[in-house]
Formats: C-alpha cells, structure tokens, sequence
C-alpha cells in the first residue's frame, strides 16, 4: 500500500514562490517586450484643432505624433512639406537618425526607403523637387516638439529632410528653417528605435504614414 | 596590430553618443555657450579644453580662465555690437568663439574666420594694445571671404606705387608689426604690405577704429589710403547699402 506524503509547509511555500516568479517573469517579458504598452497614441478625431489646415499627423511605431504646421513662419518650407505629405511621399521612410532624447531625423526619400534603404548613402537623399531657400529671418523659440527642416552646411539646401527636437535648443533658431511644432505624441517619438553608441541607425524605424487632417489640395 | 584594432572597437562600442549642438553646428569641439542673447543675435562660445582643428589638426587653441574671458567679452561683444543683425548675415557671421593662444601650423594669430561655417575664432590673449582694432581686421576677413566677387585685388594692387610688391603671402614676411605709422604712405601698418587682402583688412579695422576725424586727416594727406578708404567704403555700400563706418 502506498501512503500518501502531505507537502510539508515550507514545500508548498517554495511552490507558491515558484509560480508567482514565473507569473512575474512572463508579466515583465510581455511589459519589457512591447515598448509602446505606455504611449498614449492620440486620435486627432477627438480633439478641436485652431488650425486645422495645417495640422498634419505621423504615424509612427508607438502611435500618432499630431504637428501643427507654420505657413506664416516658414511660408516655402510648409509648402514643400505638404506637398510631400500629399503624395504619400514619407510612408515607410526611415528615422534614420536619431539621439535618444534629443533628436530625430527623417525624410530621406531616396535613400531612407522600407526595402531599399541605402546605409552608405542615408541622409544624402533627394525629393527630385529641388532644394528651397532657407526661412530663417522669422523669430522662432526652438523648444521641445519643434519641426524643422535639415539641411546640409550650406543654407538653401533644404529638401525633404525634416527634424524634430525633443529637447529645447535654442541654438538652432537663425540656423534651421522652423515648419512646425508637435502638439501630441512626444511619448512616441522617444521610442523611435535609437542607439546608445551611434546617431545614425541600423535597422531604423519608419514612418507608417503621414497625412494632412484636411486632405484638401 | 589586431590588438589594437580590438581596443578601438571597444572603446567605440563602449562610448555613448553624446550630442553636442554647437559641434553640430559649427563643427568645434570643447565648446560651451557664453551668451546666445544678444541684439545682432551673434552667439559666443568658449573653449571648456584645449582643441585642435583642420584636416591637419594644425589649428591649436586653449581654454580661457574665467576672468580674463570676462573681461574680454565684454571688449569683443562692445567691438561687435556695432554691427547689425543685417549686416551679419549679410558677411554670413553668426557664430564667435574665444579662445586662447590661438595658433595656424605654429604661427599664432588674432583671429581665424571660417565664413562658411560662420565662424569667427578670436584668441582673447592677443596683444591687448591692438585687440579691439584686429576683431574689426578678422570680421572684414570673413566679409571678404563672402563676397569675393566684389573685391578685386588686381584693382586694389593699382592704388599702391608701381614699384611696390606684397609679399607671396601673408605668413611669408617678417614685416607683421600692427603699429599704426606716423608717416602713413599708403600704408596702415607694416603688415598692411603682406598682401592685398591683409592690406584691405587693416584699412578697413582702421576705418572702424578710429575717429571720423582722423580718418578725414589721413584722407587728406594720404592720396593713396583715400583711394583705398573709398574703395572699402565703395565695397561695403554694395554689401549693405545701409552701414555706417
């Protein structure tokens, strides 16, 4: 006959632990996992823009980052970029630069491209719409959540590259040409993949899309 | 070898990116700001380490210490204030950097002017008797290097006695003193004779430093430095109509 052995106290205790820790471990696994549990992602539906001509919204990996453009401010660099949210010309386009807390970059159409992206050449890309003269003269604060356009060392070379500060640089006032500034989303911009050791990205994230609010030409 | 290979590997995959705005922006390392709030809305910086630029890392410059740095400034920021945001940026400068001992391949000098980056480096250190007039001297260098399409050294070479030659260039002569002479005679200073464009720039920091008068003076009875004054002034009426020496 075979007698049955009772778990003595300290056994079912060790039992507890062990399946509690397990529990824990697949819990953080999924928190650690998916980087974007936390990021609120904003519908510009439920919010009353003042503008909402010039109210664009970039969807990234995290959710929707909602910018307000400034065609008063920078008349010609709006221009371009709204023309090139039009086309559709930023979908499954790199953020191929990118400093952790500081700054992303993005826009390179010819070489930042989803399956043909070039890591030899990312950054040097062009629109095929020319480059336009930089609008610096204006009075512009850059603080965090500014939209500005990349360039070369050169002024007037402004293209299809665009950056957006996620911390105030005041420096860059008088030197970049100022498009925008982001209303909502900043949370989801810090999780743009980035490395620790180099701006430049390997295996970058990429714009999902980008559209107007107000689709009109 | 491989060693060695292995050991910067390490270290570039060890050191953490770290953005540097104003190396960004004007390519020079070891600098913090000084003051970015200004009227002209010119931004000072200063050397934090000694650092070295150029392809050839021949461009040497040190720290300042706090003091001599503060007083300085206020000389240079005095100097500058005299220029329009306008007028800046027309000459394409924006940027001014203070350092100290500020040398080229050995040789110190006042200033280094990089119009494209928009820089002007100025060695705070510089000889004090003639500090105030050389910021003028570098800011004209970058205004030249700008718009080399409108000075002409050919022409500018016409104004001097046929019998006078500047030297191959302006590091090529030991006549670089910055005394002003008694006895002008076409010329500022002994490093007016280095070359054309040396000889533009002393002109045009005399014509910013000294008074209206002593300008009128020497116009008088200096032919050639009248031509030579008309042409500076002639030059900085097609850049920007509205400036006022």
């Amino acid at each position: 006959m075979i007698k049955k052995i009772k778990a003595s106290t300290s056994e079912k205790i060790i039992l507890i632990f062990l399946i509690l820790l397990g529990v824990v471990t697949i819990g953080l696994y999924i928190v650690l996992k998916n980087e974007c549990l936390f990021v609120k992602s904003f519908d510009p539906k439920n919010i009353n823009f003042k503008n909402p001509n010039n109210v664009a919204i970039l969807n990234a990996p995290c959710g929707n980052v909602i910018i307000e453009l400034y065609p008063e401010i920078s008349p010609n660099g709006v221009e371009r970029i709204k023309t090139l949210i039009r086309s559709n010309a930023y979908e499954d386009i790199a953020f191929h630069r990118v400093i952790k807390n500081k700054f992303i970059q993005a826009g390179d159409l010819e070489f930042g491209k989803k399956g043909i992206l070039d890591y030899g050449k990312i950054g040097t890309g062009k629109s095929g719409l020319g480059t336009i003269k930089s609008e610096v003269d204006n009075n512009f604060n850059y603080t965090k959540g500014s939209v500005g356009l990349a360039r070369t060392f050169k002024n007037d070379t402004e293209d299809s590259q665009f950056f957006i500060i996620l911390q105030d640089e005041p420096l860059f006032e008088g030197e970049y040409t100022p498009v925008g500034k982001v209303l909502y989303g900043l949370e989801v911009l810090k999780k743009i993949k980035n490395h620790r050791h180099n701006e430049y990205i390997l295996r970058p994230d990429f714009i999902n899309s980008f559209k107007m609010l107000i689709n009109k030409q | 070898m491989n060693i060695l290979r292995a050991i910067l590997l390490l270290i570039f995959f060890i050191t953490p990116i770290k953005a540097n705005t104003i190396y960004n922006i004007i390519k020079i390392p070891k600098l913090e700001i000084y003051q970015i709030n200004t009227k002209n809305k010119l931004k000072y910086f200063y050397a934090t380490a000694p650092f070295r630029l150029g392809t050839q890392k021949n461009i040497v410059c040190s720290n300042p210490n706090k003091k001599d740095l503060e007083i300085k400034y206020k000389t240079i920021y005095k100097n500058l204030s005299r220029y329009s945001y306008n007028y800046l940026k027309k000459i394409n400068l924006k940027y001014i950097v203070m350092c100290e001992n500020l040398s080229i391949s050995g040789l110190y000098t006042a200033g280094i002017p990089d119009n494209i980056m928009k820089t002007l480096i100025l060695d705070i250190k510089f000889n004090e008797n003639y500090f105030e007039r050389v910021i003028h001297h570098e800011v004209f260098h970058i205004m030249y290097l700008q718009h080399k399409e409108i000075f002409n050294n050919e022409e500018w070479i016409k104004f001097n006695n046929p019998k006078f030659k500047y030297a191959e260039c302006s590091t090529c002569t030991n006549d670089i003193g910055l005394e002003k002479y008694e006895n002008t005679k076409g010329f500022f200073t002994e490093y007016s004779k280095s070359t054309a464009p040396e000889d533009m720039a002393e002109v045009y920091s005399h014509m910013i430093h000294l008074k209206k008068y002593e300008i009128n003076l020497i116009r008088k009875i200096d032919p050639i430095l009248n031509s030579k004054i008309s042409y500076i002034e002639d030059k900085i009426k097609q850049i920007d109509n509205s400036f006022i020496f």
